[in-house]
């Protein structure tokens, strides 16, 4: 028998029992749907936290505090409180440095008239812009003055300004954070969000400010530093280590309490962890094919139960075997590939209104959809033969007699 | 004179049901020429059904030889069965055995399908015999839509599509009022005339009176 022949028998069987065909297909759908939606839901992710970790700036070199060692037991990385705002001002000296920025952190309540919302405050200095890459909307950065006196004054995240309902002719007026008056100097352009935080959401205050009246502390949680030329990356952080190793007594061959990131190290870190991720949601997704595949075998497997009689007509009307066979694999074939088409449309349907929700980029992937393809080819194959061939293998003597 | 269509030489079949042997033919030999119109005439248990499952090569013999049309079968494998019965054989059953859900013209064209015939060939062919067996009107009408007379003769319209050398029927007339089952045995008389070489497998006598020659059966063998 041809292979249009084949087709059209296959067709016009499943035209039959159109609700059993679409609920037979409806467990590739979901499959196939699951693994291209998480897919591209975790390229998606992996892409937005990449765009985000270069919007910091590819000069970048993050210095964090070690862990805490108490006894035996070694804390979480960061978990130290080593790295002080003299070591910040420490690496300002070093060549090849274009700007030293300490972050003190603290989670606060910022109000303006009615409006109030809490979100981070950051003590740092005039090279934030330059080290993390933001620009000025409207007025002008912190100062050294303003550090150096440790005066009351903010800029805002774009997002903040608009939260709080301030705008290009809110310069110069007051704002509270945990009650504290604070003057608005400048408000930052917007960097974009990409899903998860928004480094738009922020208020920046002098880094001796949030140590007198935030923090208590010197310690802070992270320094950045942006090196001048990306050539030089690695003799910074070498002069970093020990410019660091000097001011806290940390001998050769000693444990240092602190860590030199550039970035990218966390980008080929952040890459491996979404990689992983991804693979992982598609694991699970590539689950319920499965399932959809024993559904397909189980209604094949009834199919063949039901047309027995009809096997044999067609075997005493000339059908070899293999025509028998390939007419039910067919079936199987059309059930599980037009199941993985609608799933592939289900899917990048699902992926893009997820990708608007989260607001990263939608990446529609070619390779994903061939895979799947592919993939619910295999599942047609591998959970149509056994019921075709139980078809192929009757007897037509038998066959023909079944009632 | 040209070989015969069917040779049967000793040929049993027992059927071996684990703990008995069963023969259900035993020791046939049967001729069959070319053009000749026989009927095999037994009663129920006669062994006609094994006589028709064999000659119709959806069965082996446990012994003996079977030619059809010179082709020796015994020894063939499924698939060279199958290749046999779409080249030689066509059937028409009792109960029509026509395809479910398949329209009289699909029904009549899919043994060509499985001769490889190309598919606009084979809807003419199988217009062409449906045509010529009176239901050029219902090329298009499901099984369920036609009455028993009106199947039975897609049924044999699909038998002779292949134009095969062995047109068998078992108990054609079995499901059908007299009357259409008279008009059916006068199209096997006419089919007949034309040359075709038929087997009658009935245990009807007056059926069988419409043959040229009847061949009697009876616990596995033949008597007359």
């Amino acid at each position: 028998m041809k292979l249009g022949d084949l087709l059209r028998l296959a067709i016009s069987r499943l035209g039959t029992g159109k609700l059993r065909t679409g609920l037979t297909m409806l467990g590739v759908i979901i499959g196939v749907a699951s693994v291209v939606a998480l897919v591209s839901v975790g390229q998606g992710a992996t892409s937005g936290i990449n765009s985000r970790l270069e919007g910091l700036g590819t000069n970048l070199l993050s210095v964090t505090p070690g862990a805490t060692t108490t006894g035996a037991t070694r804390g979480a990385l960061g978990s130290a409180t080593t790295l002080t705002i003299e070591d910040a001002t420490a690496l300002t000296t070093l060549p090849d440095v274009a700007g030293v920025a300490p972050e003190l952190t603290s989670s606060r309540l910022v109000a303006v008239g009615s409006q109030n919302e809490t979100t981070s405050v950051i003590g740092t200095t005039p090279a934030y812009p330059l080290v993390f890459a933001y620009q000025m909307w409207q007025g002008s950065f912190l100062t050294q003055a303003s550090v150096d006196h440790s005066l009351r004054v903010a800029v805002l995240g774009n997002t903040t300004a608009s939260n709080l309902g301030l705008g290009a002719s809110s310069i110069g007026s007051t704002i509270y954070i945990s009650g504290l008056p604070f003057q608005v100097v400048g408000i930052l352009q917007p960097k974009g969000g990409v899903g998860f935080a928004n480094p738009d959401d922020e208020v920046l205050i002098p880094v001796t400010t949030a140590r007198d009246l935030f923090v208590g502390t010197d310690s802070v949680r992270t320094i950045g530093v942006s090196v001048a030329s990306q050539a030089d990356m690695s003799t910074v952080t070498a002069e970093i280590t020990s410019v660091l190793d000097q001011r806290h007594g940390i001998g050769a061959g000693g444990t240092p309490d602190f860590t030199v990131t550039s970035q990218t190290q966390l980008l080929s870190t952040v890459g491996s962890i979404s990689t992983l991720l991804t693979v992982l949601l598609a694991g699970i997704a590539s689950i319920s094919l499965i399932v959809g595949g024993i559904g397909i075998m189980n209604i094949m497997l009834v199919s063949v139960r039901e047309r027995t009689r009809e096997i044999g007509i067609r075997k005493a009307i000339g059908a070899r075997g293999r025509d028998v066979m390939l007419q039910f694999l067919f079936e199987a074939l059309l059930l599980s590939v037009s199941g993985g088409l609608i799933g592939i449309l289900v899917g990048v349907a699902a992926s893009a209104v997820i990708a608007v929700l989260a607001g990263w980029a939608f990446t529609f992937n070619p390779v994903t959809v061939a895979v799947s393809v592919v993939f619910s080819l295999i599942v047609g194959v591998i959970f149509g033969v056994w019921p075709a061939s139980q078809a192929a293998r009757l007897d037509p003597v038998v066959a023909l007699r079944y009632e | 004179m040209s070989e015969p269509v069917i040779s049967l030489e000793h040929v049993s079949r027992v059927y071996d049901t684990g703990k008995v042997l069963v023969p259900a033919l035993e020791d046939v030999d049967l001729r069959i020429e070319r053009g000749e119109f026989v009927a095999i005439v037994g009663p129920s248990g006669s062994g006609k059904t094994t006589m028709m499952n064999i000659l119709g090569c959806l069965d082996r013999p446990t012994a003996g030889r079977y030619l059809l049309d010179g082709t020796s079968v015994e020894d063939l494998d499924d698939n060279g069965l199958a290749t046999v019965r779409s080249r030689s054989i066509g059937f028409v059953f009792q109960s029509y055995n026509l395809l479910p859900r398949t329209s009289a013209i699909e029904n009549v064209a899919a043994p060509l399908a499985y001769q490889g015939v190309a598919r606009k060939e084979r809807l003419a062919r199988a217009k062409e015999a449906l045509e010529r067996l009176g239901l050029g009107e219902r090329l298009h009408h499901q099984p369920t839509e036609l009455s028993g007379g009106q199947q039975q003769r897609v049924g044999i319209a699909r038998a002779i599509v292949t134009e095969p050398a062995l047109l068998l029927a078992d108990e054609p007339t079995g499901n059908l009022d007299s009357h259409s089952g008279a008009e059916v045995i006068d199209l096997f008389r006419q089919l007949h005339a034309t040359g075709r070489t038929i087997v009658l497998i009935t245990h009807d006598v007056d059926v069988a009176e419409a043959a040229d020659r009847q061949v009697h059966i009876r616990d596995g063998r033949i008597t007359a």
